[in-house]
């Protein structure tokens, strides 16, 4: 192998990264903060990239795609507030709400699925980049857009931690997501802070497939594999920090090209559980985490 | 006359089935200090727990200001074993209306946020004051109050010790500027010389004119600081103490518990 293929490799696999932080991040968030693991994710990617073909399929001219962006990620937001009350809240007073949520979720996930299926149909699409031009980077023509979608993950993920961190909404969501009975009494609305964190975590889902569907073809059940790659990355690497599973899903995403540039395409997912697996038995707050589950 | 601030008709609650207190009627006047004394698992944190809208109560009436802020009937029992059944089930009564009324609960040996700075915790404290004047005022009265809180400024809660972490509680209490203001064990496992400095801290709270309900073991602290002190016992109160006669720890171990210790 060249070093020209190197570094074509590794450049995949860290744009690749970027996808995966993006969409575990989101499920990590709504993990640490409602304590239920939402099996939708896979589905608000795949609802998000549709949302915003449709858009970018009616306007016209260099903003579409902006328009596109901006359009899906909104409505994701408002629809992931308003499933928490639907999937998430009438169960939480129920000592197996984690059980019932998953269910919940993956009830959503097939009715969004097949939602989407009745509404786009079967075929594959596209939506098509704004950006074509390669650039050379050590040697490997790489797609300019690639750097674009790297840069606006990064700065996605950089603004939601900035959020959690400084403003008070941030600051309330994280209280409510570390202690529900401190905060209610408090006076916070603990279910519209939960519902806000579903919210957001729609929202990153859609800007994740946005990406996705800009890069590669989307069909009603594209979903699935992102969900499980996000949950091998927030398993791999714990949810102690927010940035735990940003470091686990830029190993994943490399892990995952390289192995299919010398193992083949379909022993990656199967090369990536092994390394699940292992992580469980010898380190099972994983990698980048310790025994907490914060926020 | 003047109305009671806090007024409980007949209470009654506890952890279905278990019912841990019974017919408790008390009122809390405008700017009085009351003590509630008792034995341990005797039911006072969990009473408090009721009024404050953590449990819901069983039976009985919260009043604060005259209003209701409890459904009114008794809590049906439970009459069915279906997993579901809680789903359907309405809580009888809302911290957060509890919260906005400006009845606010401190809870005892409070974690609040393990993972949240000094700063950050304080600095979210007021939402439930959303209507009331002069947080900005009591922000500078806290670092009067808690000077050692300034030190701990950008550490983590979970990095301080039980002393500070009482103190952010009762400052985060403070901060959604209370009506009345409920202190469950504020000196509970603290050294003697953090429970002085806690002390003096209640007592210019104390100063400040706003009504406190204190729950704690400790009678001298209790006694100092209250002026009625109400005794708690197997569920029920027993026996209301006026400030002129204010017993030492002794007589009040003899008026529980007749001369057994």
């Amino acid at each position: 192998m060249g070093f020209e293929a190197f570094t074509f490799i590794l450049m995949s696999g860290i744009l690749l990264g970027g996808l995966y932080a993006l969409m575990a991040t989101g499920l990590a968030v709504v993990w640490t903060t409602l304590g239920v693991f939402n099996f939708a994710h896979g589905a608000f990617v795949t609802l998000g990239a549709y949302m915003a073909w449709q858009v970018s399929q009616s306007v016209a001219g260099g903003f579409g795609f902006l328009i596109a962006v901006a359009t899906s990620v909104t409505v994701m937001f408002c629809l992931g507030f308003v499933l928490h009350f639907a999937l998430i809240k009438p169960f939480e007073r129920n000592q197996n709400v984690v059980l019932l949520a998953v269910v919940s979720t993956l009830a959503a996930a097939s009715i969004i699925e097949n939602a989407v299926l009745l509404n786009w149909g079967p075929r594959d699409k596209q939506i098509a980049p704004p950006i074509t031009s390669k650039i050379d980077f050590f040697g490997a023509s790489i797609n300019t857009f690639d750097f674009v979608i790297l840069g606006i993950a990064l700065f996605a993920l950089f603004g939601l931690a900035l959020f959690l961190r400084r403003t008070t909404v941030g600051r309330t969501l994280r209280a409510a997501a570390q202690n529900r009975e401190a905060a209610e009494l408090m006076g916070l609305n603990v279910p519209k802070l939960f519902a806000i964190t579903l919210g957001l975590s729609a929202a990153t889902a859609a800007l994740a497939g946005v990406f996705v569907g800009s890069l590669r073809f989307i069909n009603p059940t594209f979903g699935a594999d992102p969900l499980m790659k996000s949950l091998i990355v927030v398993i791999l690497g714990g949810v102690a920090r927010f940035t735990s599973p940003i470091y686990a899903a830029f190993v994943v995403g490399i892990v995952e090209s390289f192995s299919a540039y010398f193992l083949g395409l379909y022993w990656s997912p199967a090369l990536l559980f092994a390394m699940m697996i292992a992580v469980l038995l010898i380190k099972p707050e994983g990698l980048f985490g310790h025994r907490s589950k914060t926020l | 006359m003047t109305k009671p601030l806090l007024e409980l008709r007949g209470l009654s609650g506890g952890y279905p089935p278990v019912s841990v207190f019974r017919d408790v009627s008390l009122s809390v006047k405008q700017g009085e200090h009351v003590g509630l004394f008792g034995p341990n698992g005797h039911g006072k944190t969990t009473l408090l727990k009721t009024i404050a809208g953590v449990l819901d109560p069983w039976d009985g009436g919260i009043y604060f200001e005259g209003k209701r802020l409890n459904a009114v009937g008794k809590m049906q029992a439970r009459v069915s074993h279906n997993l579901n059944y809680d789903l359907f089930r309405k809580r009888r009564i809302n911290a957060l209306d509890v919260v906005d009324a400006g009845l606010i609960y401190v809870m005892q040996g409070n974690l609040l946020f393990p993972e949240m700075t000094v700063e950050e915790v304080l600095d979210i404290a007021p939402r439930a004051a959303r209507n009331r004047p002069g947080v900005a005022q009591m922000r500078r009265q806290i670092h009067d109050l808690f000077p050692r809180l300034r030190e701990r400024w950008t550490s983590k809660i979970r990095y301080l010790s039980g002393g500070e972490r009482q103190m952010v509680s009762i400052a985060v209490g403070l901060l959604a500027m209370p009506r009345l203001l409920m202190l469950d064990e504020p000196t509970l496992g603290l050294s003697p010389k953090l429970r002085i400095e806690l002390s003096e801290a209640v007592r210019n709270i104390r100063e400040t004119g706003v009504p406190l309900i204190i729950v704690d073991q400790n009678v001298e602290f209790l006694t100092s600081l209250v002026d009625r002190l109400i005794l708690f016992d197997h569920g029920t109160i027993t026996r209301e103490i006026p400030a002129e006669n204010m017993p030492k720890h002794a007589e009040l171990m003899d008026m529980m518990f007749g001369g057994a210790h």
